[in-house]
């Protein structure tokens, strides 16, 4: 297995090296109440979880290399909720055989006034949606399956526009690196909601148009 | 995408003043902050524990040409689990602990200047509703001034109170009280609007600025 990045500077706070477990899948909108359905059933027994955010990609770009990328998102059912400041690493590459993506990842959760310093800092909005969805749990494991839809006016997110007519399927587990049985177990549980849905390692970089 | 709805309150806090208090004249930094405690026993204050301020100082590296604006990254530890990040007299956010994880990551663009780390301890009392905290400022390991902290626990709103908390000070600063710190009085919403854990650390980080910027008074520091 690829060494681990290691943090070179000291931090005062915080948990360094997380690194985020990733599986992802789409399912069309006939199919979405049958996986619904199949998850109730498959994950932890709780309240319905749903939700409506709205994300804003910021791009600081550097005198060289690739811009950072950093993803801020607020809720729009509880507009008090603090905001989610996210940095995700590039994928690691290393084993072949593990059978979930696997990047470093870093939540902060931020005050209101997080646009406004994150232009101060540089940054730059390059693009932002209104993801609205359900939220399973199991165990660790995270299922979220969200609706995408583009903001026709910047800013407001009143007047959207669904972008496809298909639902985005994630699993995701949060675990410190190395801790590759992780993958394993999502692998199964990925298994289990075959053919309603297939999961995959889908390496986000080899996307981009 | 993860949805991480946090525990993290950005609260109002009670009103708080920070001041410096002069080091007396021969004297050294912990004998004035000796005397201090001194007579915030004698007036019936409790010793409560002890408290850490600290600053840490970034600057941009990708902006060519004009000198960029200072970052600064900040901790208290009343609020322990939080961090705030501040641009002087610019926009400031309270984020959880990770984002000095964040600014590991972002060390590309953001380089800590690491010999403008400012930290400020000393102990914290307790007097009926005030909580008092004396610190002795250091930078780079050397003591450069000292500082006090009053906060009014049952009140947020700084006009409701200033008055108060000054005669409070007198009794133990003497005639050195400080002005209303001008973080409330430049306020747009004036004087009543609520005070904010960022208003503490914003008077911190202006009193570690002048310290910084005042020369090290030769004997006086030990």
């Amino acid at each position: 297995m690829e060494a681990p990045p290691v943090a070179v500077m000291p931090v005062t706070g915080g948990t360094i090296n997380m690194m985020e477990y990733l599986l992802q899948g789409s399912v069309l909108d006939q199919a979405l109440e049958s996986l619904l359905h199949r998850l109730r059933g498959l994950c932890d027994n709780m309240e319905p979880e749903t939700f409506t955010d709205h994300e804003l990609v910021y791009l600081l770009k550097g005198q060289q290399g690739n811009p950072f990328i950093l993803r801020a998102r607020r809720s729009l059912s509880h507009p008090t909720s603090p905001w989610h400041l996210r940095y995700l690493g590039q994928p690691e590459v290393g084993d072949k055989s593990r059978h979930a993506l696997v990047r470093n990842c870093v939540d902060v959760a931020a005050s209101h006034s997080l646009p406004e310093f994150l232009n101060e800092m540089g940054f730059r909005m390059d693009h932002e949606f209104v993801a609205n969805g359900h939220i399973f749990r199991k165990g660790a494991m995270k299922v979220v399956v969200s609706k995408l839809s583009r903001i026709l006016v910047p800013g407001n997110t009143e007047n959207t526009e669904r972008l496809s007519l298909s639902c985005l399927v994630e699993l995701s587990l949060l675990a410190p690196a190395g801790q590759d049985t992780a993958s394993e177990e999502m692998r199964s549980f990925a298994e289990q909601l075959k053919p309603l849905v297939h999961l995959e390692k889908i390496d986000p970089s080899k996307q981009r148009h | 995408m993860s949805l991480m709805r946090s525990e993290l309150h950005f609260s109002n806090v009670s009103f708080c003043s920070v001041c410096q208090v002069p080091v007396a004249e021969g004297k050294s930094v912990q004998h004035t902050v000796d005397v201090l405690h001194k007579k915030l026993e004698q007036m019936g204050s409790v010793k409560q524990g002890s408290f850490c301020v600290d600053c840490e100082t970034y600057h941009a590296t990708n902006v060519s040409g004009q000198p960029s604006k200072l970052l600064y990254v900040m901790h208290n530890s009343e609020t322990p689990r939080s961090c705030m990040a501040l641009y002087e007299g610019g926009p400031c956010i309270v984020a959880d602990a990770n984002f000095d994880v964040l600014m590991v990551k972002l060390k590309s663009h953001f380089q800590n200047a690491k010999g403008h780390k400012v930290e400020c301890r000393g102990s914290r009392y307790r007097y009926c509703d005030f909580l008092i905290k004396v610190g002795t400022v250091t930078m780079s390991s050397s003591a450069r001034g000292i500082s006090v902290e009053v906060e009014y626990c049952p009140c947020v709103v700084p006009g409701d109170c200033w008055n108060l908390m000054k005669e409070f000070m007198q009794s133990f600063l003497g005639p050195s009280v400080p002005e209303l710190p001008s973080v409330f009085a430049t306020k747009p919403e004036g004087l009543f609007a609520q005070a904010e854990i960022v208003d503490t650390m914003t008077q911190y980080l202006e009193l570690f600025n002048k310290l910084r910027k005042s020369q090290i008074p030769g004997s006086n520091v030990r």
